[in-house]
């Protein structure tokens, strides 16, 4: 069994999410058995496994495992049906869609919040004393029980979590108290499990401990990590395999090239622990040369972290296509979305009928707010679209539609978003950067390669495909046939080639 | 059923523990089932009403009820029952403080582990973090589960208390919290009810109101009523007006119900029962010990409530039946008293008396059995002591301290004094006067002065006079025949308090209530015909 190890999948993911629910997606339709394994609690994890397109037989949270709650399926809790409310001593009173009060003789004695995105599904109560401050906290699973209770110190900061089995017994509870003065979470301590009691100081001690019983007795067990802050976990995992996945570039300033220094979150795998990984999966030959050559002790290996499937191939076989052009992923400095506003001022001016898109969440909303004042000053409202993250059918769409992808990015692993776009037939526009582009992109073939910051030729380029139909078709096919790469059954092959190097 | 509602069941008892276990027998012996309500968390309570006699099937802790802990098989927890969840841990013994305490190999303290009397079952845990903070203190009850739970906050105050079913449900909790002054006080409760309901009360005497009425709900009969006996008037004299079904109330007074026992008529009201005396119609009845405060108390409020007069003291039809001493065998001019030396004992007085008579009977002495009560660095007793040297009594009396021997004392003994400032019943002359001593009292409400009956089985004289007191043992010691009357007198007068007869009075109480049921059920809408929830 494969084991993928990740904090989290969140409602909005990352390329490692991605890459990681894609392989095990992939493993599984294959024959291959693999498995997500989480760290943290997320009480809405079904949910956000059911928009990031996860079964969710394919993945064991931490907190799950032990609240022996990995297989339960989801039962719509209305809060007004919730049995623990005497609604013939107390009211509930709706305050708005998102929360209502407990109300006893009209004084609010508890605040029930609202399931985001349902109709008056509880997700948690609240309790207040007679001086309203806030004592108890109940959180609600998505699938509709009582996951865990907060307790609240005098001063209203989290007390202790205590996390609940189905029958309501505590099984696992966290203390926050003071380290050097400052209310830090302290102790993490597993109760009556198989018969005994574990203490941990830190939640990745009790992390480690959780992967060691899941993978415990599996002879085949592949452990790989995905994010290099779990490294030292899976490094001190009893498997008989660890290994390394990098989803982006080991170093820090990539534009200076393989003599730059590493990021120093690599460290765990290249300089601290390298023994205990048998090995580190990258995304292209150039990344794995240069690792090969700075850490001769490191077993690299190229794998793809994506995969196309059928399905997206057939769709994206549409040659109609808006004059939009599409930008996927974070908006985040690296990834230099102001350059892509430069870039589209420019294409603007010569195809007025351009359109922008921009999918993927934002760093912060302040760095939202400053691309949205410079669309306003450049007077782009009605032509750049920032759409939020999409779910895997919303980017599909997108994809399927669009004439172009744009990629600024200061650096790419590979380049998820440039995977799909070739198999959704969209010609990509890159800058020339280290690592993906110039694997995924044959300059004048499916897409073009132009100089790192040259907004000029990238505008030029990106013309050139919204005005040349001729030319847009031709890369159109040649991004199809290049997808045929990307296809399953060759990424599969790929990639137990590269397990079986790691041996 | 009939519920007798006490705070807790202590080993030392007070007169109201012993008035209700008394009463407990009497019910049994006429088949009367009855419950003890105990309404404050013990975690030893079940030891202590082992000991006296009460089994598990007649008692209702509100705590244990709520915990789902009313049977419980007990079970020793010891030091090598606690899993600390950390390895290589060792325990060093700290005698002086009666505890372990739990390291790891490096020194790190992860628990202290605090025992009971026994220096080996445990009491409590104080749990550490890896962090040293303390975060939690558990608590043990005595039949080996982890009761309350306390969580410190990072200040190391109390934060959250929260009590646990032995298999470790969480069902109750309370909370302390800054007031809008800052002072930190219980803020509220949170109650999870065995069906899941979850309800939060502002106070504890919320909490009991609702415990009262889940009593009330879970022995409902259309048939009769549920009795609740309040034996303790703050832990219900509010709750019980909350009954949301009827049921039969009964204030039962266990002392003065005015401030000034002495002035029953106007004098400002015992703290204890100004509630319960201004909203007295609001129970079905008020039980007195004596037919003295009955009287008072329907000659100052008039109420609409039953008056009921019900001895709190029994005499058992043994001690009725048994053989008397006569005068001539016991030892000429003992006096006891059976006493805690407190100040409303006022037993320096006792003392004077004693010493006035000394000087003309020089036979007389005193022992004076009962602890020393410690509060004002012992002023009772230091009174006491400097009544004994004024009056030159050093080897006349004696303070004897508490003894469980009474009728060994009581069927040598001659005489017995009382000179309370104060007094609800007083079982003590009860007990003196069923073994045939003669009593002499201070004329004090309540008890004494029923109990002894003036020129019957002693004498009653003024409040306060125990010049009066010496002069009447004096007329005592010096009339043989008028002392073996009296010793008589006090015998048959203890028939008064014949298990029969206290029964009798309870019988009515029990009549009265029954009587009145299929009205109240009337006023609930509710017949007793009609199918009303079992």
């Amino acid at each position: 069994m494969n084991y993928s190890v990740l904090e989290n999948i969140f409602t909005y993911n990352s390329g490692t999410e991605h890459s990681a629910i894609n392989r095990t997606k992939l493993f599984n339709e294959n024959g291959i058995e693999a498995k997500i394994l989480t760290r943290n609690y997320n009480r809405f994890l079904a949910h956000d496994m059911q928009l990031a397109g996860v079964d969710h037989h394919s993945v064991i949270n931490m907190y799950d495992y032990f609240q022996g709650t990995t297989d339960v399926a989801r039962n719509e809790l209305p809060l007004r049906l919730a049995k623990q409310f005497p609604l013939d001593e107390y009211h509930i009173v709706a305050e708005n869609a998102n929360y209502s009060w407990l109300k006893r003789a009209g004084q609010n004695i508890g605040k029930i919040e609202v399931l985001p995105g349902t109709v008056g599904l509880i997700s948690s109560v609240t309790y207040y004393d007679r001086f309203n401050n806030p004592t108890v906290r109940e959180n609600f699973d998505w699938r509709g029980f009582k996951s865990s209770i907060d307790y609240f110190h005098m001063n209203g900061e989290l007390g202790t979590q205590v996390f609940l089995n189905l029958k309501g017994d505590p099984v696992l509870e966290i203390t926050h108290m003071n380290i050097n003065g400052k209310l830090s979470p302290t102790m993490w301590k597993l109760l009556n499990y198989k018969g005994k009691n574990y203490r941990f100081n830190f939640e990745d001690q009790l992390f480690l401990f959780f992967i060691n019983e899941v993978v415990a007795n599996d002879p085949e067990a592949v452990v790989v990590s995905e994010r290099r802050n779990l490294d030292y976990v899976v490094a001190d995992v009893k498997a008989p395999q660890r290994v390394a996945f990098f989803h982006d570039s080991h170093l820090l300033n990539p534009t200076d090239g393989p003599k730059s220094k590493i990021k120093p979150i690599y460290q765990q795998v290249l300089v601290n622990q390298t023994a205990k990984f048998s090995g580190a999966f990258v995304l292209t030959e150039q990344q794995k040369q240069e690792l090969n050559q700075q850490y001769p002790n490191l077993n690299v290996s190229v794998a793809p972290d994506i995969y196309v499937s059928d399905d997206d191939l057939k769709l994206g076989q549409t040659a109609e296509r808006q004059p939009v052009i599409l930008v996927s992923g974070r908006l985040a400095p690296d990834r230099r979305p102001f350059d892509v506003l430069k870039i589209f001022q420019q294409v603007h001016m010569a195809v007025p009928a351009a359109e922008l898109h921009f999918a993927g969440y934002p760093a912060s909303p302040t760095y939202l707010d400053q691309l949205k004042d410079k669309v306003k000053n450049d007077h782009l409202e009605d032509s750049v679209k920032f759409l939020g993250y999409l779910n895997r059918k919303k980017l599909n769409d997108e994809y399927a539609t669009a004439s172009v992808l744009l990629n600024t990015s200061l650096n790419e692993g590979l380049g998820m978003h440039m995977v799909e776009a070739r198999g959704f037939g969209l010609p990509v526009v890159s800058y020339d950067v280290l690592y993906g582009p110039k694997v995924l992109i044959e300059d004048g073939v499916n897409g073009n390669l132009v100089p790192d910051g040259r907004t000029h030729a990238a505008a030029k380029a990106i013309t050139t495909l919204l005005t040349d139909s001729d030319k847009w078709s031709q890369m159109h096919r040649s991004a199809l046939k290049k997808a045929q790469a990307d296809r399953a059954d060759n990424v599969i092959a790929h990639f137990e080639d590269g397990v079986a190097a790691s041996r | 059923m009939i519920f007798f509602i006490n705070a807790t069941m202590q080993k030392q008892k007070s007169g109201i523990e012993h008035a209700e276990l008394k009463r407990f027998e009497l019910f049994n012996a006429h088949h009367v089932d009855s419950r003890f309500l105990i309404r404050d968390w013990d975690p030893a309570l079940h030891d202590n009403t082992k000991l006296a006699g009460i089994p598990d099937e007649n008692l209702i802790g509100m705590f244990d009820y709520f915990q789902q802990a009313t049977h419980v098989k007990p079970k020793r927890i010891t030091i090598d029952d606690l899993d600390f969840g950390v390895l290589n841990i060792h325990a060093d013994p700290d005698l002086p403080n009666n505890r372990s305490l739990v390291k790891t190999a490096q020194g790190q303290l992860v628990a202290r582990v605090n025992y009971r009397e026994d220096h080996e079952t445990v009491r409590s845990v104080e749990l550490f973090d890896g962090f040293n903070n303390l975060y939690r203190v558990d608590n043990y009850d005595t039949r080996g589960f982890i009761s309350l739970s306390q969580m410190y906050t990072p200040d190391n105050k109390v934060g959250t208390e929260v009590w646990q079913t032995p298999t470790g449900h969480v069902v109750l909790e309370t909370f302390n919290r800054a007031d809008a002054q800052g002072k930190v006080q219980k803020s509220g409760w949170r109650l999870t009810d065995a069906d899941g309901t979850i309800r939060v009360f502002d106070t504890i005497e919320e909490l009991t109101a609702h415990f009262f009425n889940l009593m009330n709900e879970k022995f409902w009969s259309v048939k009769q009523p549920n009795i609740f006996i309040l034996d303790r008037s703050h832990l219900g004299d509010w709750g019980l007006l909350q009954l949301k079904k009827p049921a039969y109330t009964v204030m039962h007074l266990h002392n003065s119900h005015a401030g000034d026992a002495q002035e029953p008529m106007h004098s400002i009201l015992n703290n204890n029962y100004e509630f319960a005396m201004n909203a007295l119609d609001s129970y079905d009845a008020v039980v007195s010990a004596t037919h003295k405060q009955t009287h008072d108390v329907e000659a100052r409020f008039h109420p609409i409530a039953k008056l009921f007069t019900i001895p709190v003291g029994v005499v058992s039809q043994e001690l009725l039946d048994g053989p008397r001493v006569p005068v001539k065998d016991r030892q000429y001019g003992k006096v006891v008293a059976f006493a805690r030396i407190a100040w409303e004992k006022h037993l320096d007085d006792l003392v004077r008396a004693v010493g006035i008579v000394h000087k003309e009977v020089p036979e007389v002495s005193l022992d004076l059995y009962g602890y020393a009560d410690a509060s004002d660095n012992y002023r009772a007793r230091r009174a006491v002591e400097k009544a004994i040297k004024e009056y030159d009594l050093d080897g006349v009396v004696t303070m004897k301290g508490y003894t469980t021997e009474i009728d060994k004392v009581e069927n040598q003994a001659m005489m017995f004094g009382l000179t309370s400032r104060m007094e609800g019943f007083n079982l003590a002359v009860l007990e003196a006067i069923s073994h045939g001593l003669i009593s002499f009292s201070y004329d004090v409400n309540y008890g004494p002065n029923e109990i002894v009956e003036d020129g019957v089985n002693g004498n009653v004289v003024p409040f306060n006079d125990y010049k009066a007191m010496a002069a009447a043992m004096l007329k005592v010691l010096k009339d043989p025949k008028l002392a073996q009357k009296y010793s008589t007198g006090a015998y048959d007068s203890s028939e008064r308090y014949s298990p029969a007869n206290v029964w009798n009075a309870w019988q009515s109480l029990i009549d009265d209530a029954n009587q009145i049921w299929p009205t109240k059920l009337a006023a609930a809408h509710m017949s007793a015909q009609e199918g009303v929830k079992q």
